[in-house]
């Protein structure tokens, strides 16, 4: 389970007008632990790496500030999350002509680790492609549910961060993956 | 949920991601020891989940870049904001809600007249080893917002709002500069917003920090001065924005009546 609370007491207000405290290795220090899962998660909204690193310098950025004005720091994880989400979503409807739904390329590769025989790797690769158009066809909702739980989130920092209900998040998890069940199975 | 009765998908996903409360959680479990059709499920839902990360993991479209690089650009940023507390027009701080309402105008033309009268020499004689001391006036002619000076002396200072990280990197792609250090440049505005400078990349521009003689603390100072003179009505604010954008050294000399910057502290 990913980390809730922040990495050290540093923050703690006390310390902090103590002026022993430096809010910017506790951002570091989070940035460090979660940057890949953020980048992956606004990398499934349809950003290339290179705009999503710069989503997440944002939010980090917006998370220096947040702490250094003393506001809550009740689970941080989801509210980076809830910021990459919505900076994401805010650059890409900015810059559509960036927008990439994930490449087509990835899903007809062959995939590198299947050093069976050709038979298998074509079976394989049939198998890769019919999970890759399961997952493209989803609602972006559902994809945005399925990318946060991969990410670690729990159910309750997902529905706060897409703005769902509880009920909402596990039944469209239970659609999702109940899909990618069917399309392992035929 | 009666422990009899086979556990929905839903379920059995709740209860495999431990998001079932104690009470139902202990309930499937008796379930599923007892039923090897939800069992058989629950294996199947598992596989689906595996897959599904995989998936994710091959959907995306580049691989995820290792994290020192990007760490270490946030770590210069942090520095850059937790530095010492500026006003907000002076920190590459968005620019005031009125600039929504106001048409932002280029100054080009008068700009570059008074450039290539005036400003080549001193960029000479002033350019550091490195770093930029005054702008390119091809890539930062300066801008401005359509403001009065009743506006401009009025201004309400706001929340403060940082460039774009994007925008400060077109900035610096513009110029050239590569890995900018954040401690040795400030995307600094030409025209200060203080004046009615634009929030456009036309009217910003990578300022050396302290390493020079002619730094950003210098051009502040010369800001303050400008702005009082058009607040006291004696400079034209339309003076006052070509001036700093033609050559805002030459501006601090004639305005300061030196030839070299004063010392914080001994302005007159």
């Amino acid at each position: 389970m990913p980390d809730r609370a922040i990495p050290s007491a540093c923050v703690a207000l006390e310390r902090r007008s103590e002026g022993r405290c430096r809010v910017e290795e506790d951002v570091v220090v989070l940035f460090e632990r979660t940057r890949d899962r953020l980048l992956r998660y606004s990398m499934s909204l349809g950003l290339s790496a290179h705009d999503g690193e710069e989503v997440i310098q944002e939010v980090f950025l917006a998370l220096f500030r947040h702490l250094q004005r003393g506001r809550p720091q009740t689970n941080l994880n989801a509210w980076l999350f809830q910021v990459t989400h919505n900076l994401a979503l805010k650059r890409r409807e900015g810059d559509r002509r960036k927008q990439q739904t994930l490449a087509e390329l990835s899903a007809a590769a062959p995939n590198p680790q299947a050093r069976d025989n050709p038979e298998d790797q074509l079976l394989d690769r049939q198998r890769r492609v019919r999970l890759s158009s399961v997952w493209r066809a989803l609602p972006e909702q559902d994809r945005q549910c399925l990318a946060l739980r991969a990410e670690g989130l729990t159910y309750r920092e997902i529905a706060a961060v897409l703005g769902v209900s509880l009920g909402g998040v596990s039944g469209s998890l239970a659609r999702s993956i109940a899909r990618f069940a069917r399309a392992a199975r035929r | 949920m009666n422990w009899e009765s086979h556990l929905s998908d839903e379920e059995l996903l709740l209860a495999a991601d431990g998001e079932l409360s104690a009470a139902r959680a202990a309930k499937a479990a008796v379930h599923l020891e007892h039923c090897w059709s939800c069992r058989a499920r629950r294996q199947e839902l598992e596989g689906a989940v595996a897959d599904f990360v995989r998936t994710y993991r091959d959907e995306l479209s580049e691989p995820v870049a290792p994290v020192a690089g990007p760490k270490a650009l946030l770590r210069a940023r942090l520095a850059e904001l937790a530095a010492v507390r500026r006003p907000w027009w002076r920190r590459g701080d968005a620019l005031p809600n009125w600039r929504y309402a106001a048409v932002a105008c280029l100054v080009a033309g008068i700009v570059a007249a008074g450039y290539a009268l005036g400003t080549l020499r001193v960029r000479t004689a002033h350019a550091p080893r490195s770093g930029v001391v005054l702008p390119e006036p091809r890539l930062t002619p300066g801008a401005v917002v359509r403001i009065g000076r009743e506006q401009v002396c009025e201004a309400d200072l706001p929340k403060n709002h940082m460039v774009p990280v994007a925008l400060q990197r077109r900035v610096f792609e513009e110029y050239g500069i590569r890995d900018p250090r954040t401690d040795a440049y400030e995307v600094d505005y030409l025209i200060t917003p203080a004046l009615g400078g634009a929030d456009d990349i036309r009217n910003l521009w990578p300022q050396a920090y302290a390493s020079t003689v002619w730094n950003a603390e210098v051009k502040d100072a010369l800001e303050d001065r400008m702005r009082d003179l058009v607040c006291r009505g004696d400079l034209n604010l339309a003076v006052a924005q070509q001036e700093i954008a033609s050559d805002w050294i030459a501006a601090y000399k004639k305005y300061f009546h030196t030839e070299r910057p004063i010392e914080p502290g001994r302005f007159p």
